[in-house]
């Protein structure tokens, strides 16, 4: 059975809102919703630019396993090994050089608002430092 | 922005300055043409003849790099013909004389060689703009992507100060935000000196406030902006005040900033760099983990859209592989370091967040799904808030006395300018297929379709005769610190001397090519400008072999081990 799911287009800052009409656990198209600045009309990115998500691998493939480099080669990995690598060496970082020797960044793009709170509060309060930034400037 | 995207049909006057609503923001450019058809004048300041320049009353092609010298002019005339809002800016501003002092001397005969936009028609931009009822400025990446870019912001917000264009509906000022969330992540606090609500750092009264709800102390020191890493990992002697760790989430440095050999370069000499992205790409091939997320489409949360508006997203489908939402995924390694964080979903930390944050504190998740969006600041809980369409309602501003402050700066010329050996100069700019690195459009079957590489510079007709060279040609392109190969595309819409490329190609990456000069308070690249040459390839052949070899090298580096294109 389909489904039309209403979200925000993850294109530009104007902020138009969509349906994404969704069978059989697939997306089949977008279509324009009556947003606050989009009033029922969508560009060719939000009209066409979901289908990312079914991973047509063009141009570069999806993530779907965590990766470390293990002699210069990335091999896939467990989560759990995923996790304690991450917060071992960025522990291992920070005893050695202080809490400023660790950059992060939020991500303007997909991610969402939430998930930009927890990163600035991860590096604020869990690394202790504000070197948080995002791509504003690029 | 000032205003609401949906307000910009009703000014009367739009001042559209370094902003391609066309290809950046198509839904933003529409009601650009709506105005127009309701009768708004329209004057673009641009140096290209953009789409919106097409539908212009006036076009002021100025010189690229000649701004700050431009917006003086204007304020100039408006003083000088006694066409400021002398009412306002007694009520509502303050600095007024000492901006005058600055902009005493830039008339329109003394900017004119700097701009290359003729005394009449500087005169006659703004005296339109001045005297209209509503006047609204739009500004884009051609204002912010200098190193003389916070001066031009101000200087543009002080045209308003001094028409009074501030405190009403379809006014203000307007920078039209690129990407999707760039001001939700600003919103939340993801800038070096902010917690969420643009709450500072240094601020007492505010660390103390976060440092009980976090139940930890925190630091009072501004943190540095991302443009800086290069520097601190490359110069730095000091191994205390090195970069030795970069967590990298939802971005693409080694093609999405400038003077990318010294990117790359420092991303190999950091001790560990985390990626955490939807596809691998040009950093991924520096990183030492990869962190595989959801993406759009697969996830829950909020937005902030160009005109502060809250809006939520939504999952519609299950993602496929071993995939974890960024939040977990942060939120793991926060307790795995000793710092416990235990979200169960995006409610729940966006109620965190505003309880910490005043100005978005109404803004609940109810409310937003109820009004399906909401422009902050909205500090209300109840449903008598509805957040907040326009900025400085009565000419009132965020400064302690409340006061909208003028600003004049002297014109600065761009870091490195056109030279007998580099002769050219060269913008990126955007193209309406695809966004920003293109990891997403560039896998998208219709998009990718458009447009492929190694993509394209543009360039005057005259530049193309003068180098014998036509439509499609490949061309080698080389600045002081890289060379590529790209599509020649003439066009009447540059002048003669300046060159326009997009920055997500691959093969064509115009970010080998571009400055990591930066703006002083910003600390925003100077994309828009720097010295190239340009060289004609007599071995068409080989070239055209050449793009085919690199873009296969490069997928098969990307994991990609077919061509499925076609698919």
């Amino acid at each position: 059975m389909g489904k039309q799911i209403l979200t925000t287009c993850p294109y530009c800052g104007a902020g138009c809102q969509l349906y994404l009409n969704v069978n059989d656990g697939k997306i089949v198209s977008a279509t324009p919703a009556a947003g606050r600045t989009n009033e029922e009309t969508l560009c060719l990115k939000g009209r066409y630019g979901w289908d990312f998500l079914n991973d047509p691998q063009i141009l570069t493939k999806r993530l779907t396993k965590p990766l470390i480099r293990k002699n210069g080669i990335l091999e896939e990995v467990e989560w759990d090994e995923a996790i304690s690598y991450t917060a071992g060496r960025l522990s291992e970082i920070k005893a050695k050089y202080g809490p400023d020797s660790i950059m992060g960044t939020g991500s303007a793009r997909g991610p969402g608002n939430e998930a930009n709170y927890v990163m600035q509060k991860f590096m604020r309060a869990a690394v202790g430092t504000n070197n948080v930034d995002h791509c504003a400037r690029v | 922005m000032s205003m609401g995207v949906p307000e910009i049909e009703d000014a009367k006057l739009l001042f559209i300055f370094g902003y391609n609503g066309a290809d950046a923001h198509p839904i933003v450019a529409r009601r650009i043409v709506k105005a127009k058809q309701k009768g708004a004048k329209l004057i673009v300041t641009d140096p290209r003849i953009t789409e919106s320049a097409r539908i212009a009353d006036m076009h002021l092609q100025l010189k690229g790099g000649s701004n700050m010298a431009l917006i003086n002019a204007i304020g100039n005339v408006i003083i000088a013909e006694g066409l400021a809002d002398k009412k306002f800016v007694e009520d509502h501003t303050s600095g007024y004389e000492e901006y005058k002092a600055i902009v005493e001397k830039y008339t329109p005969e003394y900017a004119e060689p700097i701009c290359h936009v003729s005394p009449d028609l500087i005169r006659e931009a703004a005296r339109a703009y001045a005297k209209a009822e509503t006047s609204m400025i739009l500004y884009g990446m051609g204002v912010c992507q200098f190193a003389q870019a916070v001066d031009v912001v101000k200087g543009l917000a002080s045209l308003a100060l001094l028409t009074g264009n501030f405190g009403g509906p379809n006014m203000g000022i307007g920078p039209v935000r690129g990407q999707n969330n760039v001001q939700g992540a600003c919103d939340m606090g993801a800038l070096p000196n902010c917690y969420s609500g643009y709450q500072s750092v240094t601020d007492d009264a505010v660390r103390e406030k976060f440092e009980k709800a976090w139940g930890v102390p925190l630091s009072n020191k501004v943190g540095i902006p991302l443009t800086h890493v290069p520097h601190r990992v490359l110069e730095e002697k000091d191994e205390a005040k090195k970069i030795h760790a970069y967590y990298i989430f939802g971005e693409d440095p080694a093609q999405s900033d400038p003077d990318l050999a010294e990117i790359r370069e420092t991303l190999d000499k950091i001790d560990f760099v985390i990626m955490q992205d939807i596809f691998m790409n040009k950093t991924g091939l520096h990183a030492d983990v990869i962190l595989p997320s959801t993406s759009w489409g697969e996830h829950d949360g909020i937005y902030s859209c160009c005109d502060r508006g809250f809006q939520r997203i939504r999952k519609a489908i299950e993602p496929k592989g071993d995939v974890k939402t960024d939040w977990e995924i942060i939120s793991l390694i926060s307790t795995a370091m000793g710092y416990p964080m235990n979200y169960k979903n995006t409610q729940e930390i966006w109620d965190e967040m505003r309880s910490l944050t005043p100005s978005f504190y109404g803004a609940t998740y109810e409310k937003i799904e109820a009004l399906g969006s909401i422009q902050w600041p909205c500090r209300d809980e109840s449903m008598e808030d509805k957040g907040t369409p326009y900025l400085h309602k009565g000419g009132k501003f965020a400064h302690p006395d409340g006061r909208g402050k003028f600003f004049a700066s002297e014109w600065r010329p761009p870091c490195e300018v056109e030279s007998s050996e580099y002769p050219y100069s060269l913008s990126t700019v955007r193209e309406v297929g695809h966004y920003s690195v293109r990891t997403m459009t560039g896998n998208c079957r219709a998009l990718a379709n458009l447009e492929d590489e190694p993509g394209w510079i543009q360039m005057s007709p005259a530049d193309c005769e003068k180098l014998n060279v036509k439509e499609g040609d490949l061309i080698r392109v080389y600045s002081r610190r890289g060379s590529l190969i790209t599509r020649v595309m003439p066009t009447e819409r540059v002048k003669a001397g300046a060159t326009y490329m997009t920055y997500q190609w691959w093969i064509g990456a115009c970010n080998e090519l571009t400055t990591p000069y930066l703006d002083p308070i910003s600390n925003t690249p100077e994309s828009k400008y720097c010295a190239i040459n340009l060289e004609k390839i007599d071995d068409q052949a080989s070239a055209e072999q050449f793009v085919k070899d690199s873009y296969e090298s490069i997928r098969t580096n990307m994991g990609i081990d077919t061509a499925k294109k076609g698919v």
